[in-house]
């Protein structure tokens, strides 16, 4: 399962940073959401969302061996095991690897897919993807 | 000829929808404007701020066809 | 604090530099639910009645509720509030946007500037670090550029307040501009900051927001976002915005045309919603936190001037500078909402500003020498360039022009008031209330002057008869209670109108958010304790006070209509006086529009009547008591 993303559609109001936090934390606070909005103004005059791509580099990079990925196809993170040290940050293509100093393990979006449900304009799209083709890709 | 009509706020009272929360059917002669529709079921044009059908904004002079789902959009304060 | 409040307030002593951090006073904002409520206390407790509002003693207030960022519909205001220089009154402006939610993610609920500083600073916030930096680099910028300039050097994720030129240079109806088209235009509060030398607020935070009761209002919330994703309303809301209301607003009389000579404009086709969309939207624009979406963010193209980009025009800027003005093309209006928010000037009270100096041309009022061998004709983007630049520098008229339409009539006198369209200083919205009594007793009786947000009625009065005056009074009292406390709360109002929410449901995310359990009529209580508490203040700092300030422009009364749909209709000064002594009755008013002491101490502020004894301004006892409960809901009768 994935989210896809239909940029032009985005109108930048953060409902998605908005549910993610108070879905994983109980909290409200778009620092700690694992997707990002980014706005560019006055030129062009666009936003545009970005998630989690499921690429794996993540995984890849992680030296403890703290994220893995799961049957639904997200990589999550092992909270005890992850230290925190931001491998992945830098290593993730679409920047949406996330710390904040509340805590310290990092935050990946682990597709619960509330933000799909929540967006209205349909910028971010649920996105089922054939289960053969996912086995194929993990 | 049917054409179904979809109000919210105050207008959805006006409307008494019966298909759903906010959809009425509304059975009409064919070649009549939207604002004598309107009239017909008992709502004044002027409480319509314009209505909306696939997307586009109509006048109120817009001649409805068979099937149309339209829209009714209150006037509020803008801005 | 788990109540919806972030737990800081800051003062801020713009002649020291001194910042001081103090816990947030829930104590007050459980009396005044914040914004506009707190807006109002502070600024009646704390300014010397006789401070100018451009002087050192006035304060200025940022506040950013206790709904703002809280997942709510549309949390997303931020409050301003400052002695209004366009008034002489309590003023307050919000805008949407996401400087508010961020001050709070930042750990700050409310901000107060008192003093005047020295040199042009900006405030730097990036949670824990506060500072006042210099910005001898930034001062004289526009407003737009300044925030590009400012996110260039702070970064992306900053959130930033501005002032254009205007401000800096004292225009009374300079705004606040954010996020590249949101403003807090009214009352002058631009005029204010700029007074302060703070060119900008810059903001930056990672904290979280505690609420009493998170899964409460996480399921209250995502119900409602659900369920408002199906109502019909949504998809022309999102199309639109409020552009869509100009045909109407045209085709039942009530738009202003030609500086509100008259309420129809033949080239309504070229300047409406279709129009926007079709000719300028680059891209829909939200508010934090909301999915309707109503900004539209906008190009205007020009051949010979170079292509910009805005934010709107939406209802008000689309008709007080398109039709108000005699604009014949949607890029023309879109330009001229983008010179004002570039200069750093409200697009309404622009607009009004405008217009007024156009029929003054028209009429020969003020000629081309005096516009710098420029003309001011009706239609002319050109013109109307030139014009602003005038007013934003204070060059030759500009000057006159730049305390806004009251007192460049009474500079140029000739007549010339009967068509300065305002109230108590501050230029109409873009609504005539000729053919809608009750749309001009709102403008006459608000507490910030002729703005439409406090109570708007045409509707009502169209579905009560637009030519009776009878018992539109209680109506508007009752709007002007629960319009307001949206801004209080610092929310938007569209959803309730727009999208079916109501208030009952505002209260219940409320009491989720705060623990406070009260209901509607408690909430409306406390809107009436503000609104009284601006009157007394209001009086307390303008001794002409009283029913005189009360009055709409002769042009109210004198002329009717010339053309279009409400041809010959209009009020006469007997209908507006009669408005006037219901309205003051059914506020526990006396005749001459004083409150009096029984209702200021119903309302738990007597202290306020003491101050007005003082004053010998308090209202004479009304015989048989005030009414029990002021304002009455109106329920729509047959269409």
């Amino acid at each position: 399962m994935r989210i896809k993303v239909n940029r032009d559609k985005c109108t930048g109001c953060r409902l998605c940073l908005q549910i993610c936090t108070i879905e994983h934390f109980r909290e409200i606070n778009p620092k700690k959401a694992a997707l990002r909005v980014e706005a560019k103004f006055p030129d062009p005059g666009k936003y545009r969302p970005f998630v989690c791509t499921q690429c794996g580099k993540c995984e890849e990079v992680c030296p403890e061996g703290a994220i893995s990925r799961v049957a639904s196809g997200a990589y999550i993170v092992d909270k005890d095991k992850c230290t925190n040290c931001g491998e992945c940050v830098p290593a993730c293509p679409v920047g949406v690897v996330f710390r904040h100093p509340d805590h310290d393990f990092v935050i990946i979006c682990d597709f619960c897919m509330l933000c799909t449900e929540l967006c209205n304009t349909g910028a971010l799209v649920k996105w089922e993807r054939a289960a053969s083709q996912e086995a194929k890709e993990a | 000829m049917v054409i179904y009509l979809k109000a919210g706020g105050e207008l959805r009272s006006k409307l008494q929808p019966d298909v759903d929360h906010f959809t009425r059917r509304v059975e009409t002669e064919a070649g009549k404007p939207l604002s004598d529709i309107l009239i017909g079921i008992g709502i004044s044009p002027a409480f319509v701020a314009f209505a909306f059908k696939d997307g586009q904004l109509k006048r109120l002079d817009y001649t409805p066809s068979e099937g149309d789902i339209i829209t009714l959009q209150p006037p509020v304060s803008g801005g | 604090m788990a109540n919806g409040l972030a737990g800081t307030t800051l003062r801020i002593n713009l002649n020291t530099g001194d910042i001081r951090r103090l816990p947030t006073d829930e104590v007050l904002y459980r009396r005044w639910h914040g914004g506009r409520g707190i807006t109002a206390k502070i600024l009646y407790d704390e300014v010397p009645r006789d401070a100018d509002p451009l002087g050192p003693k006035n304060i200025f207030i940022v506040n950013a509720g206790i709904m703002s960022g809280c997942y709510i519909p549309a949390g997303s205001k931020v409050e301003f509030g400052s002695v209004s220089p366009l008034t002489n009154g309590p003023g307050d402006s919000n805008m949407g946007g996401h400087l508010g939610p961020t001050l709070k993610f930042a750990g700050y609920d409310l901000i107060i500037f008192e003093g005047v500083s020295p040199k042009p600073v900006y405030l730097f916030i990036d949670n824990e670090t506060i500072e006042l930096r210099d910005a001898s680099g930034y001062w004289g910028l526009k407003s737009l550029d300044c925030e590009k300039k400012l996110k260039d050097d702070l970064g992306e994720d900053f959130e930033i307040a501005t002032i254009g030129p205007a401000g800096e240079n004292g225009i009374l109806f300079s705004c606040i501009t954010h996020d590249f088209g949101r403003q807090a235009g009214r009352t002058g509060q631009g005029a204010v900051m700029g007074s302060k030398k703070l060119k900008a607020i810059a903001v930056r935070g990672n904290k979280s927001i505690q609420v009493k009761d998170l899964d409460s209002l996480e399921k209250q919330v995502t119900g409602i976002i659900l369920r408002t994703q199906k109502h019909p309303n949504m998809v022309p809301w999102q199309k639109y915005g409020t552009a869509f209301f100009i045909q109407w607003s045209n085709a039942n009389a009530v738009i202003p045309a030609y500086n509100f000579q008259t309420t129809f404009y033949e080239d309504i086709d070229k300047i409406d919603g279709d129009q926007l969309v079709e000719k300028c939207l680059i891209t829909d624009k939200a508010c934090f936190g909301c999915w309707m979406n109503c900004g539209k963010y906008t190009k205007a193209v020009i051949p010979g001037k170079p292509e910009v980009h805005l934010e709107g025009p939406e209802y008000e800027t689309g008709s007080l500078c398109g039709s108000n003005l005699g604009m014949k093309d949607i890029n023309h209006v879109a330009y001229i909402n983008w010179l004002l928010d570039n200069l750093g000037l409200d697009s309404m009270s622009g607009g009004g500003v405008i217009a007024f100096a156009m029929e003054c041309f028209q009429r020969g009022l003020i000629k081309e020498q005096d516009l710098e061998g420029h003309t001011l004709k009706w239609g002319s983007v050109d013109d109307v360039e030139h014009f602003l630049d005038m007013v934003a520098h204070r060059r030759g008229v500009g000057d006159w022009f730049a305390g806004g339409t009251k007192r460049a009539a009474a500079k140029i006198g000739r007549g010339s008031e009967k068509f300065a369209m305002q109230v108590k200083g501050q230029e109409m919205s873009g609504y005539d209330g000729r053919w809608a009594p009750g749309m001009l007793l709102s403008y006459m009786t608000a507490d910030i002057g002729a703005h439409h947000n406090r109570s708007w009625t045409i509707t009502v009065d169209m579905a009560e008869g637009r030519e009776r005056v009878e018992g539109r009074a209680k109506i508007v009292v009752y709007l002007q209670h629960i319009r307001p406390l949206f801004d209080t709360w610092c929310i938007c109002r569209l959803f309730w109108g727009e999208l079916d929410i109501t208030p009952e449901e505002i209260v219940e995310s409320l009491n989720h958010i705060t623990g406070w359990g009260i209901s509607v009529d408690q909430a409306l209580r406390t809107s009436e304790m503000i609104w009284n508490l601006n009157r007394c203040h209001y009086m307390e700092r303008n001794r002409d006070n009283g029913r005189a300030f009360d009055y709409p422009p002769a042009r109210a009364w004198e002329d009717k209509i010339p053309s279009g749909p409400g041809k010959g209709k209009g009020l006469s000064l007997a209908q507006i006086d009669q408005m006037l002594d219901e309205y003051y009755a059914a506020r526990g008013w006396d005749k001459k529009g004083n409150p009096t002491r029984e209702l200021l101490q119903d309302l738990g502020i007597d202290y306020a009547a003491d101050n007005l004894e003082k004053l010998g301004f308090l209202g004479e006892p009304i015989p048989g008591g005030i009414p029990p409960v002021r304002g009455e809901k109106y329920k729509p009768k047959a269409f």
